[in-house]
Parts: structure tokens; sequence; C-alpha cells
């Protein structure tokens, strides 16, 4: 159920918001041994009485973000005892708001990664067919919606780790413009690209959450100001003669069965959505750049992880390991602590930030995110936005493979969607068809600080397609 | 390829181990990385371009006051170390 219907059954009082709890919970451990969606379940329902539409709707949290009290691991073994003992604020708001949290969902270790298959507690699975992933970082939170258990869910967004894995699972992921919701309490990853996002089952759900969640933080200096408009109003204004644009090299890039099956459905929706008034064109971009976009998002989010992470030490906090002295303390707690990904990622990022190869690596990637963000940025001046495939359709779990090794090949159509990630552009996934079962999503993303913009054009475009509220058959009814 | 030895001292450096077959794998991604840096480095005009720091210049450019704006308990900054000793953190003995 969306959180139009559960506030319809709580204000009508067919259910109250412990025997809704209750229920959720219930249903959140069930689901554990199937999906393995969270590292914490709740065991109380923590609930503050607020006049917010979220009062009394059951939520999940992406287990990177800090709760006060409650267990929250970054899906690490060097976290897994880590207790916060601050709120983030993105929590903070959404326990004022009446909102309740159900649990704490599994992620790639620290966030890095883009299939949920290397968190500490096991790999996720895609609740549309058990044998694929989900799709990471956020894995736990868009299966943890996809599956029903919860109507909207907390992620964060690095590279596309909302995104993506709401293509994967069939549900809405949206990535406000950075610096729209405040990353106090977040566990850095790579500052210059992270995101806080949403998982809901459709977009109005997914703008009422930003709503509670966005505004100016003193604690996130990289906070924008508040605007005082509502998107939940945003969305329902009528918006005639807008036009987007998708990028012709990366519809093209298309090289599987399964990702021509995608482009084939992206097709279809584009003659749909122009013949209901939206007008799409076609625009070329220099093929270069978009093999470079990868690359240049690996370098520097390696980069900036490395430095981040260098407080995971197990002193003050973590889970420390024996040693004689303090250097080999910290030195079995890390080698222990940490995945052979998480420390291939800070060698690669120790390389890219040492003073000989920062240049030709670092400050190069740097120039790349430049020259890709101002012709985008130029785009925009003439379209209201850029459509794209969010993907092609979940991979099957290879437990053989070393999991987010950097892969020879360029596959644009994956990873094109780091770019809103470059220029801090609100972007928003949502589904448009099927491919062998699974479900695939389309993405839509607009200029810098244009988010009621990009909400309102991706609810026309949801009408349009006509997938909402998407069931993926073992929801439960409340 | 880069050798063993220089990645074993970037490990060393963050303070960590890593096994034989960590080494394949990670001289493996180098060898790929390079190969992408290359790719890189022959845009055209690259050299023209200022690096980019953030998506956009932000707009919160003033210092805030000067005062406590976060306080935490000393059992609150207790709390998550696992070795503790007269209210403080205690760690093996640092000076021989």
């Amino acid at each position: 159920m969306n959180i139009t219907e559960i506030r319809e059954k709580l204000d009508k009082k067919e259910i109250s918001i412990e025997e809704l709890y209750e229920k959720t919970k219930e249903h959140a451990k069930k689901s554990q041994e199937k999906l393995n969606a969270f590292v914490t379940i709740t065991e109380k329902c923590e609930h503050i009485e607020s006049n917010s539409p979220l009062n009394g709707i059951p939520y999940s949290l992406k287990d990177n973000i800090s709760t006060k009290g409650i267990l929250t691991t970054g899906s690490s073994n060097i976290l897994k005892n880590y207790v916060p003992i601050y709120d983030s604020t993105v929590y903070k708001k959404l326990k004022e708001s009446g909102a309740v949290l159900i649990g704490k969902t599994v992620l790639d270790e620290l966030a890095m990664g883009g299939s949920g298959v290397t968190g500490h507690t096991g790999i996720v699975k895609n609740p549309w067919d058990q044998s694929r992933i989900a799709g990471g970082s956020s894995a736990g939170s868009a299966v943890s919606v996809s599956e029903g258990i919860v109507p909207f869910s907390i992620g964060s967004d690095t590279g596309d780790s909302v995104r993506k894995p709401a293509s994967y699972c069939g549900v809405v992921g949206f990535k406000p413009t950075y610096g729209r919701i405040s990353r106090f309490g977040l566990f850095p990853f790579a500052s210059s690209l992270d995101h806080i996002g949403i998982f809901a089952k459709n977009v109005q759900d997914v703008a009422l959450v930003t709503d509670i969640v966005k505004g100016f933080d003193e604690h996130d200096m990289t906070t924008l100001p508040d605007e005082e408009i509502k998107y939940i109003d945003e969305i329902k204004k009528e918006m005639k003669g807008k036009t987007l644009f998708y990028i012709k090299e990366i519809i093209e890039s298309a090289s599987t069965e399964e990702s021509k099956e995608v482009i084939k459905i992206f097709k279809e929706q584009i003659t749909k959505l122009k013949d209901n008034g939206i007008k799409i064109e076609e625009v070329s971009f220099n093929k270069q750049l978009l093999e470079s976009l990868y690359p240049t998002y690996f370098i520097i989010s390696c980069a900036e992880a490395t430095s981040n992470n260098s407080n995971l030490t197990g002193f003050i906090f973590g889970n420390r390991e024996k040693g004689n002295t303090p250097k080999e303390v910290m030195i079995n707690t890390r080698t222990n602590g940490f995945s052979e990904m998480i420390k291939r990622r800070f060698i690669i990022g120790s390389y890219i930030l040492e003073r000989e190869n920062q240049e030709k690596l670092f400050l190069n990637a740097k120039r790349v995110r430049r020259i890709v963000v101002e012709k985008l940025n130029e785009l925009f001046k003439k379209y209201d936005g850029l459509i794209l495939p969010a993907g092609s359709i979940a991979p099957k779990i290879n437990t053989n493979e070393e999991a987010d090794r950097l892969g020879e090949d360029y596959l644009i159509l994956e990873n094109h969607l780091v770019m809103g990630n470059f220029g801090g552009y609100p972007s928003i996934t949502m589904p448009m068809g099927y491919v062998k079962n699974m479900p695939v999503g389309i993405n839509l993303t607009c200029a810098a600080k244009e988010d009621a913009l990009c909400l309102n054009i991706a609810s026309q475009i949801e009408k349009i397609i006509g997938i909402k509220d998407n069931k993926k058959g073992d929801e439960k009814d409340v | 390829m880069l050798e063993k030895e220089k990645l074993n001292k970037y490990a060393e450096n963050l303070e960590f181990k890593i096994n034989e077959k960590e080494y394949e794998t990670l001289q493996n991604e180098f060898d790929i990385l390079l190969k992408q840096v290359e790719i890189i480095s022959k845009i055209e005009g690259i050299k023209d371009y200022e690096p980019l720091d953030f998506p956009f210049p932000l707009e919160n450019s003033y210092l805030r006051e000067d005062k406590t704006n976060m306080k935490i308990s000393r059992e609150d900054a207790l709390k998550n170390a696992s070795e503790t000793k007269n209210n403080c953190i205690s760690v093996p003995k640092v000076v021989e």
C-alpha cells in the first residue's frame, strides 16, 4: 500500500498506529530469510504524535544514517557494534513528523558498491526474482518498499545508489538537488557527490516525504536555503509545453539482448509521452566524455572515500581488535574490519591522492566533471529535463566474482546516472515496463534546484506510462 | 603493472594488510584504471578547464557564530569505545 492508502486506514481508525507497527514488523521479520533487507528490525513502536501526513506511517532507513541509541553499522564489520550518540537530521525530522521506524536496511559496505551483495550481514535479494541482485548501494531500502513492507524508505545516492536499485526493484527513487536534504548524520562516502534520497511506491509519496525532510540545516553547511513551496502542491499544477531530451549515444550503447529490450520499451514510452503532449528531442553527446563518466566517478569517489574513512580506527568507536601497540590495534582492526572491496578502493584512493598522481588522475577527473556539468547546464537552458532508461535489468547474483570490481567495459547505459551526482541535479527513476518479468525504470534529471519541476514532470510521466504503485504480488494488505 | 611492493606500501600507510588474492584483483583493477585514465587525459582541451570540486557554488559561505552548537556528554563520548579507564579511552602503552 502507498502512504495515502495507509493514511486513510489510520484516519478512519481501521487500524491503530501500534497495530500497524506490529503487522509491519512481523512482515519485515518474515521477509528476512527470503530477502535479507534489514540489519536491524526495531522492537518497539517509537512514535511522537504529530499533525503531519506521515503521522504513524512506518518506514525504513538505510544503515549508514545515524539513529541515536539504534545500531548503525554501515553494513561493515568495522562498525558492527556502533551505536550512534546523536540523530541524523533526516531521522530527527521523520521522528518529529510522527513517522515510525521499522528498521535499518542493508547496504553495500560503507555505501561503496552497486550490487547489494557486499554488506556484512549477507546478500540482499531482489523480490521480483531472488536469484537476482537488488542493486545498491541502498539495496535493503529498495527491497523494503518493493516487497510492500513499508511505503517509503530513506537511502543515500553517491553514483546512482537510490535510482538504480529503484529501477531494479520496480519502485520510485528520487535524489533531490545536492543540499536539498541535510547530510548531517549520514556516514560520508564521497562528500562532493553524496545525497540523501527517497524510495516510495509513487511520485506523489516521494514528493510528500521530500517536503518533510528537506530544508536548511545549520549542521550541514552545504544545505540549500529553504524554499517556501511544497512539492506535494507543485506536482498537481498543470504544466504544458515541456521539452525533454535524451542522449543518442547512450541509447545506441545497448549491446546485450536484455538491454536492447530495455531500449525498445524506452522508445515505446517516448512515443507515448510525445503523443500526450510532451516534446522530446534526440541530442548528441561526446562519446569520449560518456565513456569517461564511470572512471571519473571512480577516481573522485575513491579519493574522497579514502580520506573520509580514515577515522575508522577502532579506538573511539567501532569494532576494536586486540594488539600490543596502538598501531597493531589499528592494523588488526582495519584488516579484519574492511572487506577486500573496501581495501581495494582505499588503496586506489591513496594512489590517486599521491602528489605525483594528483594532476593526471584526481584533477583531470574533476576537469571531466566540469566539462560534463557545463554541457548539461547548457542543455538545461534549452530543455526542461533529460530522459533516459535507468539501466538494464537486475543481473543474476554471482558469488564467484569479486564484488564491485572495476570493469573493462565502459557500459555507458549502466553508468550514466552518475551525471546526476556530478551536477547535483534532481533526478528520479520510475518504473516504465518489464523485461523477462523484471521491472525496468525510466529516469528523469532536471537542472540543479529545479526539484519542483522534476517532480511535476515525473508525475505527468507516471500518469502517461500508467505504472504506479507497482505490485510484486507478495504484498500483504494492512 | 603496479608492483606488489608499491601496493603493499599503500596498504601499510592505510594501516591494514592485504593478502595474495587481494593483490591479484588489485593489480588487475589498477591496469584497467590506468588505461581509462589515459582516455581521460586525451579529452580535447581538458587542461583548459578548472577542476570542479562541488556540483555548483555553495550558497552558505558565511561562518557560523562562534558558539557551541552541539555538545556530547562524557558518558556518550565513551559509549562506543571498547576499552575505557578512569573516564578515558584506554589504548595499549604508546611510549615504551
